[in-house]
């Protein structure tokens, strides 16, 4: 039995369909199970792919290097959020001052406070360069993630844990805060909780939707382009 | 057809990324690169981006099981990060909380308090 899937792992395809199954079945399940809002449906399907993998007695490593094919696919998948980037172009006409103002403070502060707080208790150099872009969509964290040495894994757990947690805080803030607009509210979840944080957008309305595309999106390459520079920067100067 | 003639456009600005990458050595990935050279792309040209749009958008559904394999990976390291469980998720959650807040504050002030109130009442 373990050397015929030994056999059958040696093809990247079999890694494959097992993510594929993976996904399908976590989906399904994320129905069945009314899952809560807060609970993204990725997440019951790596729970299903991490116990299928336990079970089957593969080695992650073996897995890892066969679904590496199907991350190839990501290089394209971030060129191609370029496309939903161009249709909010007359948002950010709208906005453009208050953005370019915020956004480079905010995107800066979700990556800084982060770190601060994980360096004042001790976690190792690569746990901080995980945890440095967890507030950005993941095609573009994993980019920025290999590029400061940290590890790819981490990073994807940091960005789960933030994604759940920027819906939570931000309904929270917002009730505090006394805002309504959901212009703003978008754009918060965007900024602070990429993907996850626009789906949740998306079922508050269209417009808090909109904007946290574009929370996110700008977010994205405003940490791509500054965080690896920030990064070195020390290193240059000491 | 459509969509593969898509796939040669995107593919074509992730290696014009990777390009620009190798020769100006910026620490950014080929993928922001491309992202942002095609945002350029269909500005300058407004329209006329059919094929782009039909590879561009199956990709971007299918993201969530592109990092799978990734968030897969949490699971298989959690023994190592033992140690540092603690501090990973106070940064996570209490950096997060920070940012929000400073977030909506920051946007508040600047977007302009007059219509704060005026959209979206009671979608709670």
């Amino acid at each position: 039995m373990s050397e015929m899937i030994e056999q059958l792992m040696a093809n990247p395809l079999a890694a494959v369909a097992l993510t594929l199954a993976a996904y399908f079945a976590g989906d399904r399940l994320f129905r069945a199970i009314h899952a809560p809002a807060w609970c993204p449906p990725l997440l019951v399907a790596a729970l299903l792919l991490a116990a299928t993998l336990w079970l089957l007695g593969i080695d992650f490593a073996d897995y890892r290097s066969g679904a590496g094919w199907l991350m190839l696919l990501l290089g394209p998948a971030t060129v191609a959020l370029g496309l939903p980037l161009h249709q909010q172009m007359s948002h950010i006409r709208e906005l453009w001052r208050p953005l370019l103002v915020c956004l480079p403070i905010t995107a800066g502060m979700a990556a800084l406070y982060a770190v601060g707080i994980a360096w004042l208790l001790g976690a190792s150099p690569e746990t901080l360069a995980s945890l440095a872009p967890k507030s950005v969509t993941a095609p573009i964290a994993i980019g920025i993630t290999e590029r400061l040495g940290g590890s790819v894994a981490l990073l994807m757990g940091g960005l789960l844990v933030t994604g759940v947690a920027a819906i939570g805080c931000v309904s929270l803030m917002a009730r505090w805060l006394d805002i309504h607009d959901e212009r703003l509210i978008g754009l918060a979840l965007g900024i602070n909780g990429h993907a996850l944080g626009t789906v949740r957008a998306f079922e508050i309305g269209p417009t808090a939707g909109a904007f946290a595309s574009l929370g996110m999106s700008l977010t994205g390459i405003l940490t791509a382009l500054l965080l690896p520079l920030a990064w070195h920067l020390p290193g240059l100067i000491g | 057809m459509s969509a593969l003639r898509g796939f040669l456009w995107l593919i074509g600005f992730l290696l014009a990324g990777e390009v620009l990458v190798t020769l100006t050595g910026l620490p950014v990935s080929a993928g922001v690169i491309g992202m942002l050279l095609l945002t350029a792309w269909l500005v300058l040209h407004g329209g006329g981006f059919d094929d782009i749009a039909a590879s561009a958008r199956p990709l971007i559904a299918m993201l969530g099981l592109l990092i799978m394999p990734g968030v897969v990976g949490i699971f298989f390291i959690l023994d190592e990060l033992a140690g540092q469980l603690t501090a990973i998720l106070v940064a996570l959650l209490l950096g997060t909380l920070l940012s929000v807040f400073t977030t909506l504050w920051l946007m508040r002030r600047l977007v302009g308090g007059h219509d704060t109130n005026a959209r979206g009442i009671g979608h709670e």
